[in-house]
């Protein structure tokens, strides 16, 4: 459990000269990534811009990210944490099995030169993506690279950043942190918070249809959780806040539409880096906004009678 | 003996049990057990509400039905016998410390999480995170005994310092992940990753299984310990190959990548 | 109106010491010299004694760098103090980083009434203040982090002194924050590219004049000439390092003639040259400080047991995760500043750790003055700040504090000064150093007294101490603002606190010259930088005057 090594997006900015994007296609899912922050910025450190940065891709097939990079890597599916681990293992000037290591579809000196150059670097970053979070795995790929980082940091300058998805999942995860104590999957049935991926997370609690209703707010599960999981929103009493009729909308009882937030309603949005943006709507919405339709049903539910539970003879 | 019967399906919201323990029930008359609480999502229950309950005051609880979705059954018990006729909830013994759990059915996730002593034995299968840490925690069982019949899922013994955990059917990936210590015994084999980033301990696999970049062979031999463990798991019941003439132990030695001193020793016939 | 009557009032601030009086308390919140009209509510606190509520002049509950740690160690979380959820209360967990709710629980149900957050980056104030709007009953300020500010590092660098002193004015408004706080002069931008700034006299590294000792200097005279209640708060160069008892002496010296207040000086109070020489230097450092009687001082004391550290120092941290192969956490905030985190424990059968226990006693009992040292144990840095009970005990106890340092290692005595040290603090020189003295400090001229005007903010506690032999551990009553929040263990009625901040004079030129550098080093834009006043939940803006 090497930790977490991060930093805001300025300073890639102004000194990353080596920039590794492992799993994701910001060129496609997150456009303004390049032009923004990262390699075609000219940077306090780095006045010669994308001539002063080498970018790094390492993926499965070749993207358009991909094109746009000094080095192309395209390892083979479902490689990327051996890949990981025998960086780690080679950072560290340790040996590693050759014929395993040609399995993940990188001869061992590409490998060795990847290293090389990540120490060369004066500040070395790695943007991992959902290739690399969503695939077999799963969180165990996302500590290889933060380990990496972490322990990139005896030789040099290295950070890592996690590539969030859209929305504001990454102002979920804050507001949940301050005032839970944890990021996601947050159990407060027994009055506390308490936190289990995989016990209380969203996909596994529908699939084994371990709560009996669900609150869906500016999400789509009923268009991209596996069967089991669509079957149990259906069965239960399902309530959906979203702007648009969604997947989910229409195996809900309830459906809210509310009005689009940043665009006619306000808030504040965190960016993939944590830092708190001020949204300006800019129009009006025939519709209230999924805060004001929250508080309506906080103060309905608070208006009705005390709940005691019942005894077991009179339950359905 | 105390014998609870489960009367109420628990097929939805799962039920959280940790009442079900020796150490809570043993010194109570029926009464009392059956006023235990238990909860059900938000609501507090009583045990008698899911379970019939005879008996009172023992230290040996057996318990029948399909409790699949009952958890934290017994959670932290120091003494004292469980015995389940049926299925088992989530973090089942979790944080035990001595007694025995026995499953005549399957298992789920986290069973023994972070035991420091006792026995548990599932005859069917398991979930994952055997015998492991809880998210963020140094380190997963530090002593005890976990056996399972049937295959386990993933992460089965993370972080374990100490202890024995073995695993009839197959397991899935990153068996033995960021191991610390003790002894993991894969009856049947392991997916991927088995003994990712392991600093210490022995994983023993029965099947061929593939093994990380950052594991490196060292030799092949049967290690003269192994006659050791291999009599105390006859005591459990299972049988340890250690003939010579029927085969041998290749050892691969890592994970490099953290300049681990585990060893995985693969069966070779 | 509240009255407290029959109970023994120490309000050192008014020259109270012990006397059995009444406290009024008016309908506006404030105490008042005499009751006018009839009492809502009396409490009778015979048998019991009265302070001025706790002020906590340093400690991490909020924001960017304390909401990292929380996800950092969510094993923490699990084995913490627990908060149900009532129709009163909300849920919460305790701990460590404990979670906005039950941050404010946490203080008033120890008596603490206000709270100073020693840490906010400008570009992440948005979110500090929506924490703050989210701990309930206790009144805040916060500080800023500005000595390793590339923008003002950059004018320093070019001479322009002027201008930096209007860049720090404006970003104090722009962040609504309260105070200037330094945290390791140059060594967190240094940082930026793997390194440090031990030498107090070199250039920074990327800079080729600014030193450490310019940016101390500069932004003591900064702090003065805006006229801020609170003078700057410096966390020093070389915390932690064995032998920077030589550095610290030194930086007292550089800010001769200037108001300054020094964060948890146990830190920087090691003598010997490596971990195996190191030693108790707070004989030394003591002795400098009381020497220097324009500094004030917290102590940062640690505690034996768990604690996360979490500071701007990002060197530091690196070096204490490799140190110790616990997990780390690092966010280097562009142009301005970072923050480290590394879970840790204090060990009492580890030399360094008794050495550093001694070290922060040491100060409290050496340092003479009460007024200009205070009791902190830098939360969550040295331990959890509910634990400060434990340290008045250590400080009013000889015979405990004694039975106590016969548990060190025996290595660690002749390391040492606690030993010889017989004073015990009067419950006087508690209410200072825990309340009237970082009121005094931080420029909050209505809070740790209770005098005609001062907010209603009273702590009551038993005077005779509990099964344990304990005292202060847990208050009979606390009164926010003159509603009783706290009643026999119970968190009653809760107020919502107030926030402090400044509003300094700057020239409003400045913005010019910030506006483009913003647009070019920055990557957000300029009009979302500042923080609306609209975020902050009551605000009460403290008046600048500058010297």
């Amino acid at each position: 459990m090497g930790g977490k090594v991060t930093c805001t997006l300025g300073e890639v900015k102004n000194r990353a000269d080596f920039i590794i994007y492992w799993g994701g296609n910001p060129a496609e899912c997150h456009p303004r990534h390049f032009t923004k922050y990262t390699i075609m910025q000219k940077g306090k450190f780095v006045p010669l811009g994308r001539k002063g940065r080498t970018m790094i891709t390492i993926d499965i097939r070749e993207t358009p990210s991909a094109r746009a990079a000094d080095i192309a890597l395209i390892i083979k599916p479902g490689k990327d944490f051996e890949l990981g681990t025998t960086l780690r293992a080679l950072m560290k000037g340790q040996p590693v099995d050759e014929a395993r290591v040609a399995e993940i579809g990188l001869s061992l000196d590409t490998i060795k030169d990847l290293v090389e150059r990540m120490k060369r670097a004066k500040f070395g970053v790695i943007f991992f993506g959902m290739g690399l979070s969503m695939t077999r795995g799963k969180h165990m790929n996302s500590a290889g690279i933060l380990n990496i980082a972490a322990e990139m940091n005896a030789f040099t300058k290295f950070v890592c950043m996690p590539m969030r998805g859209h929305g504001n999942v990454t102002g979920a995860d804050v507001v949940l942190r301050w005032t839970t104590g944890y990021p996601f999957g947050v159990n407060l049935s027994r009055g506390y918070p308490r936190f289990n991926p995989g016990e209380f997370s969203t996909v596994d609690l529908l699939v084994r249809g371990d709560n009996d209703a669900t609150l869906v707010l500016g999400a789509d599960p009923g268009a991209t959780m596996p069967q089991p999981a669509i079957d149990h929103l259906k069965k239960t009493p399902t309530i959906v806040l979203d702007p648009k009729v969604t997947h989910t909308s229409k195996l809900a009882r309830v459906h809210f539409t509310t009005a689009v937030t940043g665009v006619s309603a306000g808030g504040t949005a965190y960016r993939m880096d944590e830092i708190p943006i001020t949204l300006r709507p800019g129009l009006k919405s025939p519709y209230r906004t999924d805060e004001e339709i929250v508080n309506l049903i906080i103060a309905a539910v608070a208006r009705k009678p005390a709940w005691r539970p019942a005894p077991i003879a009179q339950r359905a | 003996m105390i014998t609870l019967t489960l009367k109420q399906a628990v097929d939805g919201v799962p039920l959280e049990a940790e009442s079900i323990c020796p150490d809570v029930i043993a010194a109570l008359d029926n009464a009392a057990i059956r006023a235990l609480p238990v909860y059900l999502g938000k609501r507090q229950c009583r045990i008698d509400d899911f379970f019939a309950v005879d008996g009172e005051t023992s230290e040996e609880i057996d318990v029948h039905g399909d409790l699949r979705k009952v958890r934290w059954i017994g959670r932290g018990m120091t003494r004292g016998r469980i015995s389940i006729d049926g299925n088992a909830g989530m973090h089942l013994g979790a944080y035990m410390k001595g007694g025995t759990i026995d499953v005549s059915g399957a298992a789920s996730d986290w069973v023994g999480a972070e035991m420091s002593g006792g026995l548990i034995r599932v005859a069917g299968n398991a979930g994952g995170q055997i015998g492991a840490a809880y998210r963020g925690s140094r380190s997963g069982m530090t002593d005890g005994t976990i056996v399972i019949g049937g295959s386990a899922g993933l992460e089965v013994g993370m972080r374990m310092k100490r202890g024995l955990i073995v695993i009839g059917g197959p397991a899935r990936d990153f068996a033995g992940l960021e191991m610390k210590g003790g002894t993991l015994v894969l009856r049947s084999g392991a997916e991927l990753r088995t003994g990712a980033w392991m600093n210490r301990g022995t994983i023993i696999s029965l099947k061929s299984i593939p093994l990380l970049p950052s594991f490196l062979y060292s030799s092949s031999y049967v290690p003269t310990v192994m006659g050791v463990l291999g009599k105390h798991l006859g005591s459990l019941g299972i049988d340890l190959p250690l003939k010579p003439a029927a085969g041998t132990y290749q050892r691969f030695l890592g994970d490099t990548s953290v300049k681990g001193k585990g060893e995985i020793l693969v069966w070779h016939h | 109106m509240v009255k407290i009557t029959g109970g023994r009032v120490y309000d050192p601030a008014n020259g109270v010491d012990g006397v059995v009086k009444d406290i009024y308390i008016g309908e506006d919140g404030r105490v008042t010299a005499e009751g006018n009209g009839s009492a809502s509510r009396t409490i009778d606190a015979n048998g019991m004694l009265v302070f001025p509520g706790g002020v906590d002049v340093h400690t991490h509950v909020a924001g960017g760098a304390l909401n990292f740690a929380r996800g950092l160690v969510p094993e923490n979380q699990r084995v913490a103090q627990k908060f149900i959820h009532t129709p009163e209360l909300r849920a919460g967990i305790g701990g460590l980083t404990p979670t906005t709710f039950a941050t404010g629980y946490l203080y008033a149900g120890m008596g603490w009434t206000t709270v100073n957050e020693a840490a906010v980056p400008i570009l992440s104030a948005k979110h500090t203040h929506e924490e703050m709007h989210d701990i309930p009953i206790v009144d805040k300020s916060t500080l800023l982090l500005m000595a390793n500010n590339e923008l003002m590092l950059d004018l320093l660098e070019a001479g322009e002194f002027e201008r930096a002193k209007s860049l720090v004015g404006w970003m104090l408004w722009a962040s609504k924050t309260f105070g200037i706080k330094a945290v390791n002069p140059g060594g967190v931008a240094a940082w930026k590219w793997g390194k440090n700034a031990n030498q107090l006299h070199q250039p920074i590294e990327g800079y080729s004049k600014v030193t450490a000792a310019q940016i101390v200097m500069d932004l003591a005279r900064i702090c003065d000439e805006l006229g801020l209640p609170h003078p700057m708060h410096l966390h020093q160069n070389n915390l932690g390092v064995p032998g920077n008892v030589g550095s610290t002496i030194e930086t007292m010296n550089m800010l001769q003639g200037r108001r300054a207040h020094l964060a948890h000086l146990q830190f920087h109070a090691y003598g010997g040259h490596d971990w195996n020489t190191m030693r108790s230097g707070a004989k030394e450092v003591a002795e400098a400080f009381m020497s220097h009687k324009n500094l004030t001082c917290d102590v940062g004391a640690i505690l034996f047991g768990d604690a996360v550290t979490i500071t701007a120092d990002g060197p530091w941290q690196h070096f204490l995760h490799e140190l110790t192969g616990r997990k780390w956490g690092n966010l280097d905030v562009e142009n301005e500043t970072g923050c480290g985190i590394v879970p840790y424990v204090y060990n009492n059968h580890k030399l360094v750790n008794a050495i550093q226990w001694a070290v922060g006693l040491e100060l409290l009992l050496l340092i003479d003055d009460p007024w200009r040292v205070y009791l902190t144990t830098d939360h969550p840095n040295g331990g959890g700040f509910w634990r400060y009970p434990e340290i008045l005990r250590l400080l009013m106890d000889v015979e405990f504090r004694k039975a106590e340092v016969k548990k060190l290692p025996p290595e660690a005595l002749n390391r040492i000064s606690l030993p010889e040290i017989d004073r015990e603090y009067s419950i006087s020189e508690m209410v200072i150093v825990t309340s009237a003295g970082p009121a005094r400090a931080l420029g909050l001229k209505q809070k740790g007294h209770l005098g005609a005007g001062a907010d209603g903010d009273v702590t009551i506690y038993s005077a005779t101490p509990d099964a344990d032999g304990v005292m202060f551990t847990h208050p009979r009553y606390v009164i926010k603002g003159g509603k009783v929040v706290v009643e026999e263990g119970q968190i009653r009625a809760l107020a919502e606190g107030r926030v402090f901040l400044v509003h300094p004079e700057f020239d409003p030129a400045i913005e010019d010259f910030i506006r483009p550098t913003f647009q070019k080093l920055y990557t957000l834009s300029f009009e979302n930088y500042p923080t609306e006043m609209t975020r902050l939940k009551h605000p009460e803006t403290v008046g600048c005057v500058p010297q």
